[in-house]
């Protein structure tokens, strides 16, 4: 009796033991902490400023309606001055001695690749990383099936550019010049994917990250006859691209990857920047969508400051939707496990910021296709649908 | 044939204007070298410094006054020399006085301490977002033919020369000019002979910051847009400095030219007809530096100090 007592009360101790899980890293009663490595004090730092003030922006208004799940979010952000080894000392920070529930949106191609191990060891979830590389969302890298990439890569970008291009004029004689560094290769791979599927060879022309002056290129792509151009590059680039063109008085057709939706390139290359169409993978956001249009009513809420609002603030707040959602879907307790398993369920989830997004346990692709955006007389316009 | 004419003439041009931005910076780091022979790795933040501050005179000015006009940037200009002139004069005395009789080596680090400091003091004052900056020129270009050169580079390319023949003459056959080679040979001496070397000290670092000044202001429009990332372009202007012999202030100069020159060409004319030059652009300037040093080896206008022992 005395032995059916006791296994009976081990029995009963286990079962509560199964029902009042020990919690998750960063998850406590009333929050869920998240980590963030943004560029806070290298060349990318405007963009580390202002992303995640706009995904701070949702996140304020989903705590200001009770959190999820009862719980507020609370994003920690570290620099990693676009350095990988600052970026894998600053995760390993958040990860081991914050505790962080999952990693979000960390800034920049290169210091998401090397942070993968700390990723694969840990089983930290990473969720938007904030590059447009097609790596992010290969499964058969290491840690694959942690990150759940949002944008389109660059190399589908490229693709999409040379499709369209020949689409408009079949004779085109197309150039890119491109940054030399994990970004560029990127958008080569998928260059050369085009090149083989339509016969054509692309004049490819590189650049140093920094560089100031693109005489040489320009004067190449003249040479070489190119009548359409895609810069692969960043915000000074283009423009300065695309002013030595015109004060050589050579008129390409000029197309942008990536960062280059910057509204500023427009802005910065005046008269030389019209025309120049660029590609982009969400919604515009000062378009009707109603991604974009609760994005404007919370930066009026808010009071964000002018120079914040635009294209990278909303890409912010976008990505922090999709991690808001991710965590509803994780459950009332959730551990790192069902926040992955959670994601894997998003079946053409759509809230108007992106394109419908599907996630499965094969699939972390996110967006795969892009829209056309324009300058036209000083203001961004979007001349195509969506293009995969 | 033509074509091939034409487009080096264009790249050497556009090569020349590149390398005169390299050699206003190496003029900065040979001037306090010349006098203390201490290099000053913050020589790329003072520019930075000298363009936020014309930029800061120039929209505080454009506020007032509505629309852009020479006066706007004359007066902008004016305003920026003032406070360089004070920005070195308190530098040396920060900098250099406190660590006068320490070994060079410690002014060179506390210049690299100061370089990281600027960064993040003006990235806490000025904030994240990158400037637009104005040009007084704005895009106006002159063509010769069909060649074709920018307002601006031209303004950059004069005041480069402009720069060099003041700071060669007051090096060379001033009194101030020769007391500050009498200090950097032998600051002890120099002092018994009754040279001010303080003064002196102050001097140079007040030119220096003036000329990185001078390079801030031209150069940030042509960079489009300003940010505190500029200051790293005085690591480029560096081996500019040591091609032309450290401490010679013509070799700055075409130091500077001969790098620019190099970049261009071999991205265009060079890359576009021998494939594998694209391969090693990034690495073309340093293979020529090596070898005019394995010839020269205090550059193209060092001099060869020797010491008697």
């Amino acid at each position: 009796m005395k032995r059916v007592v006791g296994t009976l009360i081990i029995i009963g101790l286990l079962a509560v033991g199964c029902v009042k899980r020990a919690p998750a890293p960063g998850v406590t009663d009333t929050e869920v902490l998240i980590g963030n490595v943004q560029d806070l004090s290298g060349p990318l730092k405007e963009l580390g400023a202002i992303i995640p003030s706009g995904s701070n922006m949702y996140f304020q208004y989903i705590n200001d309606q009770g959190g999820v799940h009862g719980r507020s979010i609370k994003m920690l952000i570290e620099d990693h001055q676009y350095n990988p080894q600052k970026a894998v000392a600053a995760t390993k920070k958040l990860v081991e001695k914050d505790q962080v529930f999952c990693l979000f949106q960390i800034l920049g191609t290169s210091p998401c690749e090397a942070i993968r191990p700390i990723l694969s060891e840990t089983g930290t979830p990473l969720i938007a990383p904030a590059t447009n590389s097609g790596t992010m969302s290969d499964l058969s890298r290491e840690a694959g099936d942690l990150i759940f990439h949002t944008d389109t890569g660059y190399d589908r970008q490229g693709e999409i550019l040379v499709d369209y291009i020949l689409n408009q004029n079949s004779d085109a004689k197309i150039g890119i010049v491109y940054q030399d560094d994990d970004y560029g290769e990127n958008v080569l791979v998928g260059i050369a994917r085009a090149e083989e599927e339509h016969e054509i060879t692309v004049q490819k022309e590189s650049y140093q990250r920094g560089a100031i002056d693109f005489k040489g290129q320009t004067m190449n792509l003249l040479k070489g006859g190119c009548t359409d151009v895609i810069i692969a590059g960043i915000v000074r680039e283009p423009v300065t691209v695309m002013k030595t063109a015109e004060a050589m008085n050579y008129k390409p057709n000029f197309f942008g990857t990536g960062p280059t939706v910057d509204a500023r390139v427009g802005k910065l290359a005046g008269s030389a920047g019209e025309g120049f169409t660029a590609t982009y993978w969400a919604n515009m956001w000062n378009s009707d969508a109603p991604g974009p249009i609760l994005y404007r009513e919370l930066c009026e809420k808010y009071d964000i400051p002018e120079p914040y609002i635009g294209l990278y603030h909303y890409y912010g707040f976008a990505t922090a939707q999709l991690l808001v959602e991710g965590l509803e879907r994780a459950g009332r307790n959730p551990t790192r496990k069902s926040l992955v398993r959670g994601l894997e369920t998003f079946k053409n989830w759509d809230v108007g910021s992106f394109p419908p997004i599907t996630y499965n346990r094969n699939d972390h692709a996110g967006v795969d296709k892009v829209q056309l955006v324009q300058m036209q007389n000083g203001e961004q316009v979007v001349i195509t649908d969506w293009l995969e | 044939m033509t074509d091939l004419f034409l487009g080096l003439t264009q790249e050497i041009i556009s090569g020349i204007a590149l390398g005169s931005i390299y050699a206003l910076i190496a003029l900065g780091f040979t001037m306090i070298f010349k006098a203390t022979e201490v290099v000053n790795f913050a020589q790329g933040e003072l520019m930075m410094v000298g363009a936020y501050v014309n930029f800061f005179f120039v929209t505080t000015f454009l506020s007032a006054a509505g629309t852009p006009t020479a006066w706007t940037f004359l007066v902008a200009l004016g305003g920026s020399m003032i406070f360089s002139v004070l920005f070195g004069y308190i530098l040396d005395f920060i900098i250099n006085r406190p660590l006068k009789d320490e070994p060079i080596f410690s002014v060179i680090m506390a210049t690299l301490s100061l370089a990281i400091i600027i960064r993040a003091v003006v990235a806490i004052i000025a904030g994240p977002i990158s400037l637009m900056p104005f040009s007084p020129f704005g895009d106006s270009a002159i063509s010769f033919g069909t060649i074709i050169v920018s307002v601006l580079d031209l303004s950059i390319i004069g005041s480069a020369i402009g720069l060099v023949i003041i700071f060669y003459y007051i090096f060379h056959y001033t009194r101030w000019g020769i007391a500050m080679q009498a200090t950097s040979e032998d600051p002890i001496a120099a002092q018994l002979m009754g040279i001010p070397i303080k003064r002196v000290y102050a001097l140079v670092w007040i030119f220096s910051a003036v000329v990185a000044t001078l390079s801030g202001i031209l150069l940030a429009p042509r960079i489009a847009l300003l940010d505190t990332t500029m200051g790293f372009l005085g690591l480029k202007a560096f081996p500019a400095a040591v091609l032309g012999g450290f401490g010679s202030i013509p070799g700055a100069i075409v130091g500077g030219v001969i790098l620019g020159v190099i970049e261009t060409v071999s991205m265009g004319t060079l890359s576009f007809h021998f494939q594998w030059i694209k391969e090693i652009n990034d690495i073309i300037a340093w293979i020529v530096l090596i070898a005019v040093l394995m010839i020269k080896p205090d550059g193209l206008f060092g001099v060869e100090k020797v010491k008697k022992v």
